[in-house]
């Protein structure tokens, strides 16, 4: 899976699916499909609606595989960003206030990296982890939800009984703390 | 840690948009920006590096099997470009074809492959003597070499002279909209273009100072009737160009 191709792996699969190489393809899937179907489904928290957008995502990355450019991003991030943004554009059209109640706890697993992760992650992980867990633990909270949850700041508020001008200035003044962190 | 400085509005902006806290209004506006300003796209890059490594504590879940056949048949479909045919004008309409990412895509693919059929030299307009003309030729936002729209300006007549190039009738249920963004960055709507066809748009007084050099010309494709909104569109993002003087 993800963790057992590296990130060259990765880029010398995508030159070979903008060259319209089909097997090049399915093999970018089997290393990456388990990842993006987490990112779908963390944000859809349907199976059936993630499948259909993971489906979007491999047609998507098909297509537009000569737009990679592997100077500027790496193969997991380009692939993630169109996994989480159609995830996104499918949970907004049910509305701005989708999740707005909580459909779980707003403690989420995710928050807590495994040891294992850890192991294997590239440091660019580990540091972004350190300079999350170095903001207060409710700017914190509201920002690993909102990514890994993709509501708005609408459902934020309400979610957290705060008015949304609050909500947005905790999450912008942690968004340049963290920035400066990882700068560091 | 030490006190940050704030981020500036439109860092913070482009970092909401890469984090994915902003309304659908908000997202069409960032993707126009994005497809507009290289240096808000860019910060809006950065901030999807900076974040996207929190996806790596997520644990793997592998999709269905089935699901599989499901991509590899809809990619049949899709796949017959000539995928090794590296002509600019094939390149073109791959980029093209992938430039739209939003909830829309399918429709733009429709018009992509009407694209592909108008498959022909640009229109030259000729713009009638005298004034300071601007013109845009309107292509991709990956800045494929092909155009898909060409405007210019008339200061004198006050109106956009405006060619499409796609082929009419390949996508009845949906319409392209022009519009104008100048530096102030908020979108304009100037009208429908109907395709394959020339024609000339009067542009309102208070519209004149948007159209001016520099100001980005930006088509999207919208529901019968244009964009439900005024001030956004609210389709995808299918073409750009910058207004120049002739």
């Amino acid at each position: 899976m993800a963790s057992a191709t590296t990130p060259e792996q990765l880029a010398q699969l995508m030159s070979r699916v903008a060259a319209g190489d089909r097997a090049a393809l399915r093999q970018l899937y089997d290393a990456t499909s388990a990842k993006l179907f987490a990112v779908c489904l963390r944000i859809l928290s349907d199976r059936e609606e993630a499948e259909d957008v993971l489906q979007e995502v491999y047609v998507t990355i098909w297509r537009r595989a000569d737009r990679f450019d592997g100077a500027r991003a790496s193969v997991m991030t380009w692939a993630s960003t169109i996994a989480r943004n159609r995830s996104i554009d499918r949970l907004r059209a049910r509305g701005p206030m989708a999740y707005a109640d909580q459909v779980e706890d707003l403690e989420i697993a995710d928050g807590a990296v495994g040891a294992e992760a850890l192991l294997v992650s590239a440091g660019e992980q580990q540091r972004l982890h350190r300079c999350l867990s170095e903001l207060d633990p409710r700017t914190e909270k509201v920002i690993r939800t909102a990514f890994f949850e993709g509501v708005t700041y609408e459902a934020l508020a309400r979610r957290m009984d705060t008015p949304l001008g609050t909500v947005k200035s905790w999450v912008r003044r942690g968004l340049a703390k963290l920035k400066g962190c990882l700068a560091t | 840690m030490s006190e940050a400085a704030d981020l500036t509005e439109t860092e913070a902006f482009a970092a909401e948009h890469a984090l994915g806290v902003l309304s659908s209004d908000e997202r069409r506006q960032a993707e126009a920006r994005m497809a507009a300003e290289p240096a808000f796209a860019a910060q809006v890059e950065a901030w999807r590096e900076r974040l996207t490594p929190m996806s790596d504590g997520l644990a793997e879940i592998p999709p269905p099997h089935a699901l599989w056949q499901r991509i590899e048949r809809s990619l049949g479909a899709n796949d017959n470009l000539g995928r090794n045919d590296n002509s600019a004008s094939a390149r073109g309409v791959r980029f093209w074809r992938g430039a739209s990412v939003g909830s829309l895509a399918l429709a733009a693919a429709s018009l992509a492959a009407a694209v592909m059929l108008a498959n022909r030299p640009p229109v030259v307009i000729h713009p009638p003597a005298g004034g300071q003309l601007l013109d845009a030729s309107l292509v991709s936002q990956s800045g494929a070499p092909v155009p898909l729209f060409v405007a210019a300006y008339d200061p004198i007549r006050k109106a956009l002279i405006v060619t499409s190039l796609v082929t009419p009738g390949n996508d009845p249920a949906h319409v392209h909209e022009l519009w104008v963004i100048p530096a102030d960055g908020k979108p304009r709507p100037l009208g429908i273009i109907a395709p394959g066809k020339t024609q000339e748009m009067p542009m309102p007084d208070k519209y004149l100072p948007a159209l001016s050099a520099g100001s980005a010309l930006a088509v999207s494709v919208e529901p019968p009737g244009g964009s439900p909104k005024v001030d956004a569109p609210t389709g995808p993002i299918t073409a750009v160009g910058k207004l120049a003087k002739i």
